[in-house]
């Protein structure tokens, strides 16, 4: 694939910008990870050799206890299915994930209450919440909940707002004039209070909250593309292709958009941040996702109310920190990658 | 003006003062006393005050808001304040805490009628109002005005003393009756009214409202207001020479001199300010604070001790209520193994620190009423296995049991956020058991509404109690299938149509109780309720230099440091001696051994 000398020039100045580049690659590895969270973070086991056949019981139905042998018919705790094995010397083995944990898994103790410090002999190694369940299995499958959620979130925003926002820019007159005024009173809904009261009302699933944010959410992008729309329009190319004929869908998608794409790109990385945020503040809140989903807002909320438990609030107020500061990085890279001017300075 | 027209005049006049003497449905008609009554009386009762109780000192005690008015009637009036100025007012008789039978208040002596629908009461003639007007049968007959009158704006109260209370009969200025409109066990509970005083409040207008906003209404109790700063402060003080004082079951109660209530707004601020003693109790039930917090140099040094004293009072029915209508709940073995599924003991030990109790059935510590052969339905992973094939279920890949293709998924809708730890670890237990429960947490209103409305699967919530079971709302078939009822476990069955109905027109209290008692069973067999918590008791902490009785409480005592309330109330006293002491322990350094008592007299058996 050959890649058009402007892009690639772009692509070579993010590169150049280290603390941007850097901040990509972590970024990047942070999500490669929440992908695959079930491989590293799992109260299921990675292998199980029993009675001369291996078993990967990662993926796929749960394997009951009797399976191996044991006296239940839920779902085999592997944990101790790995010291009964080694108690036995029988030969059967278990690997199990760095983490032993499930996302939802409680573990309690004798005679003592969650939340549990952080113990590496254990394998809680940011401790445990209030219902003893591990930290580090709660973050990680929050952390692929909230980034899917923003992601998603982006992509129905950015689609409905841009299309929006270049028609507006592009046929103006009445239709603008229009689509302002209702944009005007759309944007005077005090949307976090009407997301508040419809999830108290009904609790909303992963892609009804999605959708309930991606109401409130598309006006933001309207403007600018309508603004930069009224600018390129005016430009020759699209005077020309004007005069070749091409129809109005095909000017706007296929001459505008393309060319608009800088200002799109700089602003994408602050909208996952603001999903990110979107979605912890609500379950903070209590009106998010339906417990018990692993989610940072609730680890938040938990982190205030069991002050004496510094690992929990710790833990999560740093994930969150990093993220945050890790995506505004890249987005303040791309941003000074797009701009044509060459000296842009961010204080 | 003609002497035609004076004389008409005149004429007029006379017609209206006969007219407004006559009043035909109470004062006048029937005033003669029948003769056959049986005047009744109760000072046998043990009591319950100690007599090693003196009486001075200054409580203090806090509250979370200024109420809003002191009125206890009409707009903004039920507030949590209210019950301070209702516990100092008197009714007619009263409920001994222990022994639940009737003692006197303001009435001496009463009797019922043989219609069961009439009580008759002799009043004390000591009885005076906090303003020294003594207490008449026409006080007793104002209250039922004022109560139905829509000058006081509130049509609960308007509809509650016209529906229940048919009138009250005035036969001298101290022997009255009150007729309940219909006939009924436990008569007394109903008509044991509290009086209202005509001299204060002379005609009711439409400016009541705003007019009696704060206003002191003369009462009949132990303390008046005597001082209040709104927004900040509000006093009582003893009444030295209170009528009451000296009778059996007011003797040695209700011995502090002042009760200073204070606004506090925040429970981190007040635990502060307790500290420090600037209170002098706190609540300790809340596992944390009992646990942890109470870990203080305070309580460590002994100034402060820790009280812990189990009640036997009615217990809110708190559980699972299975939704009857839904296809899932049809099925009397599948309710079973649901119940044998959930793991309510884990939950108990590992979530709630051991500090809640199993609640057996719906309706513990009603006293002869409750049934106490019925145990809950324990978690038993074989027994739920042993139901769900019964009925034709089996496991599927995922390890939840199935049927013709549907899986086993219920929804659990709840309200409060303190509870989802519970319900997590319920959750995740289930799943061994092969069910898998969604979590729904709601807002309060909405949840209740979804409730009523029958829209839940499972119920996650508890009842508030009364004096005596009521069946006929939560399980009565009439109630079954519609919504805006609190048969939310759409309980429709023959047999406890029956049971409720001879137990709601049976006037025999032996009858009655075996009744509710088949009741409790039938509602165990059926399966619909799973019981979860209960909370037996109350765990307070208090500076060392208030004393209570050697039993600390009664059977019903919700807060042993409740300084006024007839029934419970005003137990403690004051020792000026040990205040000495341990403020001179406190300066000097020196301490104490710390106290921690455990009273265990009217604990629930096992």
């Amino acid at each position: 694939m050959r890649l058009n000398p402007l892009t690639l020039k772009k692509i070579r100045r993010f590169r150049s910008i280290r603390r941007g580049y850097y901040s990509l690659i972590i970024f990047t590895i942070m999500i490669g990870i929440s992908l695959f969270a079930e491989l590293l973070i799992n109260n299921r086991a990675l292998i199980v050799y029993y009675e001369g056949e291996v078993y990967f019981p990662t993926y796929g139905q749960m394997i009951p206890g009797s399976f191996f042998g044991l006296d239940y018919e839920y779902e085999t705790n592997y944990r101790q299915l790995r010291k009964g094995f080694q108690t036995e010397n029988s030969g059967n083995w278990v690997v199990m994930p760095i983490v032993p944990y499930g996302k939802l898994e409680t573990d309690f103790k004798e005679d003592t209450y969650p939340p549990f410090p952080p113990s590496f002999q254990e394998k809680h190694y940011l401790g445990t919440d209030n219902v003893g369940r591990d930290i580090v299995a709660r973050l990680v499958y929050g952390f692929r909940i909230a980034i899917a959620f923003s992601l998603i979130l982006l992509l129905i925003n950015y689609s409905i707002g841009i299309s929006i926002g270049i028609a507006m820019g592009y046929w103006g007159g009445t239709f603008d004039l229009l689509f302002q005024r209702i944009i005007e009173i759309w944007s005077n809904v005090p949307f976090l209070y009407v997301i508040i009261i419809i999830s108290s009302i009904v609790v909303p699933n992963f892609m009804m909250l999605v959708l309930i944010m991606a109401v409130f959410g598309w006006i933001g992008m309207t403007w600018t593309m309508r603004t930069v729309t009224y600018k390129e329009k005016e430009r020759e190319y699209i005077l020309a292709a004007k005069m070749l004929g091409a129809s109005s869908f095909r000017i706007l998608f296929k001459h505008l958009l393309p060319n608009t794409i800088s200002i799109i790109v700089t602003y994408a990385p602050f909208a996952v941040s603001g999903g990110i945020v979107a979605l912890t503040s609500l379950d903070y809140l209590g009106f998010g996702l339906a417990p018990p989903t692993p989610s940072w807002g609730e680890l938040i909320q938990q982190g205030w109310a069991n002050m004496n438990a510094w690992w929990i609030a710790i833990s999560v107020i740093s994930s969150m920190l990093i993220t945050l500061i890790v995506v505004t990085f890249i987005g303040e890279a791309v941003r000074e990658a797009f701009d044509p001017k060459l000296h842009t300075t961010y204080e | 003006m003609t002497i035609y027209n004076r004389i008409l005049l005149f004429g007029v006049w006379i017609c209206l003062v006969l007219l407004s003497v006559y009043q035909p449905d109470q004062a006048i008609g029937n005033t003669v006393l029948p003769e056959n009554i049986k005047w009744l009386t109760n000072t046998k009762d043990p009591v319950f005050a100690s007599d090693k109780a003196k009486k001075g000192g200054t409580f203090h005690a806090s509250i979370l808001s200024f109420p809003m008015t002191f009125r206890v009637i009409g707009p903004d009036s039920n507030g949590s304040f209210r019950s301070a100025i209702l516990d100092n007012q008197l009714s007619l008789i009263g409920i001994h805490p222990n022994t639940e039978n009737i003692i006197p208040e303001l009435a001496t002596h009463w009797a019922f009628g043989d219609d069961k629908k009439t009580m008759y009461f002799k009043l004390n003639k000591s009885a005076r109002w906090s303003d020294g007007e003594p207490v008449t049968s026409d006080d007793f007959l104002f209250a039922v005005e004022f109560m139905r009158s829509k000058e006081i704006v509130a049509p609960w109260y308007n509809d509650y003393y016209t529906k229940e209370i048919d009138r009250v009969i005035v036969y001298d200025d101290h022997t009255l009756a009150v007729v309940a409109t219909k006939a009924q066990p436990d008569l007394h509970l109903r008509v044991g009214l509290s009086p209202i005083p005509r001299h204060f409040y002379g005609k009711l207008d439409k400016d009541f409202v705003r007019k009696y906003n704060w206003k002191i209404v003369p009462n009949t109790g132990p303390y008046q207001i005597s001082d209040f700063q709104k927004g900040k402060y509000i006093h009582f003080k003893r009444k030295q020479d209170w009528w009451a004082k000296d009778l059996h079951y007011f003797k040695n109660r209700f011995n502090v001199d002042k009760v200073v209530f204070s606004v506090v707004r925040d429970t981190n601020i007040l635990w502060e300010y307790f500290k420090k003693g600037k209170e002098d109790v706190f609540s300790l039930v809340m596992p944390d604070y009992w646990h942890e917090k109470s870990r203080t140099p305070v309580i460590e040094n002994g100034y402060v001790h820790k009280i812990w004293f189990f009640n036997d009072t009615q217990q809110s029915a708190m559980g699972m209520w299975l939704n009857q209508d839904r296809e899932i709940f049809q099925d009397r073995n599948v309710r079973y193994a649901f119940a044998h599924a959930m793991n309510i003991e884990k939950v108990i030990k590992n979530v709630l620190r051991d500090d809640y109790f199993r609640l057996e059935h719906g309706f513990v510590g009603y006293g002869r009423y409750s049934n106490p052969d019925i145990k809950a339905r324990r978690f038993d992973l074989d027994k739920v296995d042993q139901y769900m094939k019964a009925s034709g279920w089996s496991r599927g890949p995922d390890g939840l049991w199935s049927k013709g293709g549907k899986k086993f998924s219920v929804e659990v809708t709840y309200s409060f956020d303190e509870h989802t730890p519970r319900l997590v670890v319920l959750k995740e237990e289930a799943k061994k058991a092969g069910m898998e429960l969604r979590l729904q947490r709601l807002d309060s209103s909405a949840t209740f509404k979804k409730f009523l409305e029958k829209n839940h699967d499972v119920a996650w919530m508890g009842w508030s109690t009364s004096l005596r079971p009521q069946f006929w709302e939560h399980f009565h078939s009439v109630n079954a299938h519609k919504s805006q009822t609190n048969n939310i476990t759409n309980t429709d069955d023959p047999e406890m149509d029956q049971l409720i109905d001879a137990f709601r027109n049976s006037l025999e209290e032996e009858e009655r109780i075996q009744l509710s008692r088949k009741i409790q069973s039938r509602i165990h067999e059926i399966g619909c309720f799973v019981p979860t918590f209960m909370v037996p008791y109350v765990r307070q902490a208090y500076w060392r230099w208030w004393k209570l009785p050697e039993v600390p409480g009664t059977k019903m005592s919700g807060d042993l440091f409740s300084p006024f309330g007839s029934t419970t109330g005003g137990l403690l006293w004051y020792d000026p001696d040990l205040f000495a002491e341990t403020k001179q322990a406190m300066k000097a350094g020196k301490t104490f051994q710390p106290v921690t008592i455990v009273d265990e007299t009217y604990k629930m058996k096992e």
